[in-house]
């Protein structure tokens, strides 16, 4: 493996941070060289700094996608920590339902978005869409809009065809969901249809503005935040405040806080988890 | 981990006796099967890690049927098929069917543990990070109750502490009762 020159730590590190938010102190040595040193190989690069002039030079920005797949980290699984998923289907999505029907007066679908800001493989947006399949039999009834986003092209294309390999399928699913919502194909299975349908992907920085994403009832954002410093963290969570409907609900990861980062936001508990909603005041 | 269960499945013998012989001094645990419908009872009857299975055998399960009726049971079973020159093609769309290996006739027997050995390591890494996975779990959790109430306390202080301040600079009321309610106020649990 390559080794990171000392000098060459600074440039990385902010080159990393302005494509992907990403914030790595000058501690983390090992994650660069781990991370991006097969890459390097791969590329036949002397040192780290060629790689990073190559990727600015280059005006299709391969290489920087390159970069971001292989320095984001994709630790997901189906249903992971079960507590938030639970807290959708018998708190959160009762909840919601309840109050847009009563202003749709019965004739309108219920509109429902909700958006998984870092979605990775896609494992947090099918288990949700599972919960909605599961909460929700007569689909007609509603208008759902499920998105998931993600820094890295490669996740994002993956979560997308929806397919898993053995070791990604065994986590957090159990075998009555599997045999259900997902076919074999050799040692993989793919989502089946009916649940794909209900999911679009698209790739996201969430350092840069929400242009166009419209407003949501809820926002799922686990275990990103962690990775960025807390001046991002604070630009974050206040673009999530202005996207997230005045009623809407936030999720976390179950280790996060939002204390000292953005107070639009109280929290509020039910059962084991907690969630966020925007202050009224 | 050197304690792979490998269940030996072939029709010929004297290929079983050298399979079970060889597969055995390299250490690891071993069951043979004379056919197919040997070899599907055995899977009912015991987990194993690996199957060895020769792809053409008589008595209406073959290979094939061998390596459907493991990764029904269990995902978690690898199994090599063993092939005669003629049947490449056929090994490889048993590959799409879930095998992770084969090996072609004339056995090569060193080839054959070699294999054994990269499964055995696959298999400690993939419980090794399964192990990890658990040990992050827990103290996640841990982590994730400690921050959650102490997240609800500091929105329950600040939510007071606006009150009280709030209280201290109304106007209208004397000062000391003023201090007296905002104190009520920060008291109250």
């Amino acid at each position: 493996m390559v080794k990171i020159a000392p000098e060459e730590l600074k440039t990385i590190a902010k080159y990393i941070h302005d494509i992907c938010g990403i914030d790595y102190d000058h501690s983390k040595a090992y994650l660069f060289e781990t991370r991006l040193g097969p890459l390097l190989e791969e590329e036949g690069f002397k040192s780290y700094l060629d790689l990073y002039h190559k990727a600015k030079r280059d005006p299709k920005k391969d290489l920087e996608k390159r970069i971001i797949d292989a320095i984001s980290t994709n630790e997901t699984l189906f249903f992971r920590d079960t507590a938030p998923f639970e807290l959708i289907q018998h708190k959160i999505l009762p909840d919601l339902i309840d109050l847009r029907s009563a202003k749709s007066s019965g004739i309108l679908s219920i509109p429902v978005n909700i958006w998984s800001a870092a979605c990775s493989t896609g494992q947090e947006v099918y288990s949700i869409a599972i919960v909605l399949k599961e909460l929700l039999p007569d689909a007609k009834k509603y208008r759902i809009k499920l998105l998931g986003t993600d820094i890295s092209d490669a996740a994002v294309a993956q979560a997308s065809y929806g397919k898993y390999n053995k070791f990604e399928i065994e986590r957090g699913l159990d075998r009555d969901k599997l045999q259900r919502y997902f076919s074999p194909n050799g040692d993989t299975w793919k989502i089946k249809d009916e649940i794909r349908a209900m999911a679009t992907f698209r790739k996201l920085n969430l350092m840069l503005p929400f242009n166009g994403l419209g407003k949501f009832d809820i926002v799922l954002c686990r275990n990103v935040a962690i990775y960025f410093s807390q001046e991002d963290r604070k630009k974050l969570f206040e673009r999530i405040a202005n996207i997230l409907a005045p009623d809407g609900y936030l999720i976390i990861g179950s280790t996060e806080t939002l204390t000292g980062v953005c107070p639009r936001f109280v929290p509020k508990r039910h059962m084991r988890s907690i969630f966020y909603q925007l202050k009224t005041d | 981990m050197n304690n792979l269960k490998v269940l030996v499945v072939d029709d010929d013998p004297v290929t079983l006796v050298l399979l079970d012989k060889k597969v055995r001094r390299a250490g690891y645990e071993v069951k043979t099967a004379k056919n197919g419908v040997e070899a599907i009872d055995c899977l009912s009857k015991q987990h194993y890690d690996v199957v060895v299975t020769d792809l053409m055998m008589p008595g209406g399960v073959d290979g094939i049927g061998v390596l459907e009726a493991v990764k029904e049971k269990s995902s978690q079973t690898e199994v090599i098929l063993i092939t005669a020159y003629a049947s490449v093609d056929t090994a490889i769309k048993a590959m799409k069917k879930g095998a992770s290996d084969y090996l072609q006739k004339p056995i090569n027997f060193d080839e054959l543990i070699l294999r054994l050995e990269k499964i055995s390591t696959m298999k400690s890494l993939v419980k090794n990070a399964s192990d990890l996975r658990d040990a992050m779990d827990v103290t996640e959790s841990h982590a994730a109750e400690t921050i959650q109430e102490l997240e609800l306390l500091v929105s329950t202080l600040e939510e007071k502490v606006a009150q009280a301040s709030e209280i201290l600079t109304r106007k209208g009321i004397d000062p000391p009762t003023r201090v007296n309610i905002a104190l009520d106020v920060l008291n109250t649990t």
